[in-house]
Order: C-alpha cells, then sequence, then structure tokens
C-alpha cells in the first residue's frame, strides 16, 4: 500500500506521560505507517500557531478547555477541507465527578469543541458510553479507539512465582491516582511481609509520605525511567484511581503477567475482559476487601493473546479512520468538480 | 413494559398504605407498574393490600424484613420501568407527581434524579401548613451533603441508569445488587444521593410545587436522633475516602446543619437544654449556615435562647405571634 495521506498529529502536553507515548507508538506501528505520512507536532495550549499546509488529516490530542476553544474554532476555520479528528485523552465521568461544579456548562462545552471535529474518538468504550449518553457528540462521528503502546517488552518481563508479596502502585503521584485511598486500605492488612511499592512523582507525593507514616512495609520508588522497570519489581498492581480515560498501565501490568485490581470507574472497566478485577463498589472497605481477594485468589494469567488482539484493532481501527478520512474528501472534491 | 415504576417498600404500614396506594393508582400518567415491597410486616398490611391487586399495574412482593434500604433494593431489582420513584407507605403522591418528573426526565437527558418539594401532613392526614422547598436548580454535591434537596424517600423519580451504575454485590449477598447500603438502618437516604452525587455525573434536578405529602410521625421524630447522627457519621466516613478535598472543605459546615436540624427538633419538643446544646454545636462547627442561611439559622438560635431563658411559655406566645402575623 503507499501512503495515501500525510496525518499531522497536535499535542500541547510533551510531559513524559501516557500520551507521549501513545502516539509514538502510533507513529511507528507499520500498518499505520504504511498508509499515513504522520508527524507529530508539538503547540503551546491554546495557540497552535501556523501550521503545515500540505496535510491531509490533524488529529489534536490537546485539552479542551474555555480557554483553548478559540483556538480550536481558529484551527476549524482556518482547515475547512482537512479532515479534523480529536482524540479525547482526558475527560471522563470520574472526571466531571471529580473536577467540575457546574455539569451542564461543561458538556456545553464538550458539545462545542467536538463540533468543530470530522471525528471523535473516545479511548475507552466506557468513555464513549458516557460520550453517548450525554450525547457530546453526534453517534455518527464517534469512533472508540482503545489506546495502545508496545507491548513486547512488558511481555518479556518473568511473571511472578508464588503467592502476592509485593503490590505495585505506578503512575504520576496526583489526587486522580487514589493512591491514597490505597496506603489507608494496605495499612488495614496486617501482614508483615507484604509491601507497597509507589512508583512515580507527582503533587501528591508529601501527603502520600505522610499517611504512609513510619510503615517499613510502604517504599517509594520514584520515578520509572524505563517504564518496565516499574513491573519488574512488583508482583501485583493496584490502581484505584478516581477518574481514568483509559488506564494504560492495567495493560502493560496484564501484558508483563501481573495480576490488577481496578477501581470501577471509566476506562478501567475495558481491562475487564481482559483479566483485570474490579474493585466492587466504591468505599474504603470495598478496596480491602478488593484486595483481600486479590492477595487469596491464585492468578493465572489470560492469554496474553487476547491483548495482542486489541491492539491489532486499535491499528485497523486508527488505518479505517484516516482511509475513510481521505476518501470521504476525494469523494467531496470529485462531487464539487461536477 | 412501564416506562415507570413506583416502589413502595412497606413493613407494618396496614393503617397507612391503602390512602398511599389509592392516591398512586390515581396517578395522572398511566404508563406505571406500583411494586409493593412487604419487608417482613407482622400486621394486616397485606390484607390491606389484597384489593389493591384488582388493579393488574399493582405487584406485591413478599421478603423477610431487611429494613427500608432493602426493601427499595429488592423493588428496583424487580423494577421494569426506566424510571423508578419511591413512595413510603406513609406519605402521599400529588396526582400529578409522576406526569411531572416523567415530563421533566423525558426533557432533560443529563438529570438523573428528579425531585420535587414536599408539603407535611400528621398522623391524621392533616395538613400541617409546613413545607420542605429545596433549591431545584444548580444543585451540586456540596447542596446535597448540606441540605439535601431531594429532603425525603418518597420525593424522588429516579433513572433506571442510575441505580445500574451505583449498583455492586456485596459477598454476603447471593440473590441480587445493592443500590441503597443496607447495612445503614438510618441517613440511607443521604448515603445514595451522595454516592450518585460522588461516583456518577448524572444531575440532580427539581421540578416545581409540593407533590409529595411527607407524613411527620409525632412519636417517630423525637426518637433517636442520636442514633441519627451516628448513622449521619457513618455516612461522613463511608465516603470520605471517594473524595477527601470535596469532604475536608465541606463536612464541617454540612455537620453543622445536621446539629441545627436536631436543634429545631429539640425546640419543637421544648427540650430547652437539647435545643441549646445542638445550637451551641451547631454553631462551633460552622458559621457558614448564617452566612448561607441567616434567617433560618437566626431563627433557630432565637428560639433555642428564649427557650431556654424564658420557657416554653413564652416561646409559644412568640410563635403564635409569629403565625398570627402570616
Amino acid at each position: 500500500m503507499t501512503q495515501t495521506c500525510t496525518v499531522l498529529h497536535l499535542v500541547d502536553d510533551t510531559t513524559a506521560g501516557g500520551v507521549t507515548r501513545v502516539i509514538d507508538q502510533m507513529v511507528a506501528a507499520a500498518p499505520l505507517a504504511a498508509c499515513a505520512h504522520q508527524r507529530v507536532l508539538p503547540v503551546t495550549r491554546g495557540r497552535f500557531g501556523a501550521l503545515p499546509k500540505d496535510v491531509d488529516i490533524i488529529v489534536s490530542h490537546t485539552a479542551i478547555s474555555w480557554r483553548t476553544l478559540p483556538a480550536l474554532m481558529a484551527l476549524r476555520a482556518t482547515h475547512p477541507n482537512v479532515t479534523l479528528i480529536h482524540v479525547e485523552h482526558s475527560y471522563t465521568e470520574g472526571f466531571v465527578v471529580h473536577n467540575v461544579t457546574r455539569t451542564r456548562r461543561f458538556f456545553g462545552l464538550l458539545k462545542i469543541a467536538f463540533s468543530l471535529f470530522d471525528r471523535v474518538i473516545a479511548v475507552s468504550e466506557a468513555q464513549a458510553d458516557w460520550m453517548r449518553r450525554h450525547e457530546l457528540c453526534s453517534h455518527k462521528s464517534l469512533t472508540t479507539i482503545p489506546s495502545w503502546v508496545d507491548l513486547s517488552p512488558f511481555r518479556d518481563l518473568t511473571p511472578p512465582r508464588g503467592p502476592i508479596r509485593t503490590l505495585g502502585a505506578i503512575g504520576r503521584l496526583d489526587t486522580q491516582k487514589g493512591f491514597d485511598r490505597l496506603i489507608a486500605a494496605f495499612q488495614s492488612l496486617p501482614d508483615p511481609d507484604l509491601r507497597l511499592r509507589i512508583i512515580g512523582k507527582g503533587p501528591q507525593e508529601k501527603h502520600l509520605r505522610q499517611l504512609a507514616g513510619t510503615d517499613p512495609r510502604i517504599v517509594f520508588a520514584g520515578f520509572a525511567d524505563t517504564p518496565t522497570d516499574a513491573y519488574a519489581d512488583v508482583d501485583a498492581v493496584v490502581m484505584p484511581s478516581r477518574w481514568e480515560a483509559f488506564g494504560l498501565v492495567a495493560t502493560e501490568a496484564l501484558a508483563a503477567g501481573r495480576p490488577v485490581l481496578c477501581a470501577n470507574v471509566d476506562g478501567l472497566r475495558d481491562h475487564d475482559p481482559f483479566g483485570a478485577q474490579l474493585i466492587q463498589g466504591p468505599s474504603a472497605r470495598d478496596l480491602v476487601l478488593g484486595l483481600r481477594r486479590m492477595l487469596d485468589t491464585p492468578y493465572s494469567p489470560r492469554p496474553a493473546q487476547n491483548l495482542r488482539h486489541r491492539e491489532a484493532l486499535s491499528v485497523r481501527l486508527w488505518q479505517d479512520v484516516f482511509l475513510a478520512s481521505v476518501a470521504d474528501r476525494t469523494g467531496a472534491l470529485a462531487t464539487a468538480a461536477e | 413494559m412501564p416506562l415507570a415504576s413506583i416502589i413502595v417498600p412497606s413493613f407494618n404500614v396496614a393503617d397507612t398504605i391503602a390512602e398511599t396506594l389509592t392516591s398512586l393508582c390515581a396517578q395522572s400518567y398511566g404508563d406505571f407498574e406500583i411494586i409493593v415491597v412487604n419487608d417482613g410486616s407482622t400486621d394486616t398490611t397485606l390484607d390491606v393490600v389484597e384489593p389493591f391487586r384488582t388493579d393488574p399495574r399493582v405487584h406485591v412482593l413478599t421478603q423477610r424484613n431487611r429494613g427500608l434500604a432493602g426493601a427499595r433494593n429488592s423493588g428496583i431489582a424487580a423494577a421494569r420501568g426506566a424510571f423508578i420513584g419511591f413512595c413510603d407507605a406513609d406519605d402521599i403522591w400529588a396526582p400529578e407527581k409522576l406526569a411531572t418528573h416523567v415530563t421533566h426526565l423525558l426533557a432533560s437527558p443529563d438529570v438523573g434524579v428528579s425531585y420535587s418539594g414536599s408539603r407535611l401532613i400528621d398522623d391524621a392526614g392533616a395538613d400541617l401548613g409546613l413545607a420542605q422547598r429545596p433549591r431545584l436548580l444548580d444543585v451540586t454535591a456540596a447542596h446535597i451533603l448540606k441540605r439535601n434537596p431531594v429532603g425525603n424517600g418518597s420525593a424522588p423519580v429516579i433513572r433506571r441508569d442510575v441505580f445500574d451504575a451505583i449498583a455492586y454485590r456485596p459477598h454476603s449477598e447471593r440473590h441480587r445488587d445493592w443500590y441503597f447500603d443496607e447495612t445503614f438502618r438510618q441517613s440511607e437516604d443521604i448515603e445514595c444521593w451522595m454516592r450518585i452525587a460522588l461516583t456518577t455525573d448524572w444531575m440532580f434536578e427539581g421540578v416545581t410545587g409540593l407533590l409529595t405529602a411527607y407524613r411527620i410521625n409525632a412519636n417517630g421524630l423525637s426518637a433517636a436522633t442520636d442514633a441519627q447522627l451516628a448513622a449521619w457519621e457513618k455516612m461522613i466516613s463511608k465516603l470520605s475516602a471517594l473524595h477527601p478535598a470535596f469532604f475536608a472543605r465541606h463536612t464541617k459546615t454540612a455537620r453543622s446543619y445536621q446539629y441545627r436540624y436536631l436543634a429545631r427538633r429539640a425546640v419543637s419538643d421544648r427540650n430547652a437544654h437539647r435545643a441549646l446544646e445542638m445550637t451551641r454545636a451547631s454553631l462551633a462547627q460552622s458559621m457558614r449556615p448564617l452566612l448561607e442561611e441567616p434567617r433560618k439559622t437566626l431563627t433557630t438560635l432565637c428560639a433555642a435562647m428564649t427557650l431556654h431563658c424564658a420557657g416554653p411559655a413564652a416561646l409559644d406566645v412568640l410563635m403564635q405571634k409569629k403565625e398570627n402575623n402570616t
């Protein structure tokens, strides 16, 4: 297949977070590279400046807010013939619950912003359900494509043997991740040989250290430069997040053969069919019960094949989105020529 | 399948349930089912319900006693409607209540919990001339925690989707999901509303009108206020971990409103000591009720002071005057 289109990825958050890795993976994926010439352009939030002219598709990975809305409107106005796609990496039901007081106004913002794009990509089925439920964008323009990163280095890790001894909490130390809940729940488990390894850094670190107090079983391991290192030292991974559009950590942990316990929120629900366990209920007690159950149940990882299928599906879906955009455009141009 | 289900939790309500069911069967909007959950009644409740079963919309479900939350949960599990209303078996729905909520929910896809104000009636069903007139629009989780605009268990009509979103199954439970937490014997309403507000983005919104007649039981009211406070605190500690910043910001004010409510109840009971104690406790928690609802807070303070300094007779005189003025 020859490259039939040029794709420009707009990114306004270039910290070493999940979004950057997801985009890198898209650019690197051979089937996508075969059909599209992809470029990544870091932009200032809310001010995109002059963009390259010769593109067929612009994929926005940027954050939507009232402040960035003018830039998105300008993007639409100056690119009437370019297919605009938005990937919603941030907003979910859980996000709204924890960060938004004027819900209706916020939904209004999202409706306006999404309407500027030809296609909106939800990164999990749960997020897509939420968008459909509140009619945030037209059903026709919504596509669900799970995020993915290269999982092969995680598959290469030796799976843990025997009972779970070390629990891992992996991610930015931020209220979003709910590690404060995890520390409290962990401290109610009496087993002196159990360990909780908290891997990451972030604004909540001081608070978390205070919560952990002098409990020698809780270790703050700092940020792992190589993502695989985070998983090598733990037997299981806990994600008590308050919101999560997709939750890459869950797929990475499952690929590494580690059992995963997830909060029953947003995109984390999507990992259930792939072997993640969901915490039944929102209270502190539910988290403790979930931890106990995970520690008591012998873990048998699902065949890694399922994750491979999911990955292949994401690639296919992106390919379809790219090709369909080009087809639509040529169709439209042909009609215009007549 | 009916569009709406009305759940009537019933425990030893032979005296009142006939009036309740009559008001429900007389709803102006007709596409509904009534699910009477007989929660292990030991009186003649079932006999009183029997004649209503000639109406094909009325279904009766009997279970061993599981409490109000357990009865509601069984009702929700059996309900087939997309909208689920609740009416305790001693309260009464105005004829247009269901129609109003159905219209509201159909027109507002973001609203999950639709509620109305209520007028208060006494044991004999006589109007007390008092009403719950809650905030109707722009309701946030903070409003719900502080002022519970839903008001009482016979006020809301709630989307089935909302319950599906908060359903869970404790390990001890074999038969069906839980929506209301059955370990609560009081404050089960506010616990459920807070869980909806803090774990889903469904909105709470009220409709105008006093569409529920809420029965104030003369004996029941003053009983067990300490147990009620304890249940409320249990709700706080259960949910705090969900959203620590939210609770850190609002709990004291919410608790202040709780104490103010208990102070007002003590005033109605003419219990001077308790009224003053609760007023003090309220102000010690937070001054915000004074800012947010100055009139009601000051009235409570004055009533408690009058009762304490001048005795119940003086308070009666003042309240008599107030009634004459209005």
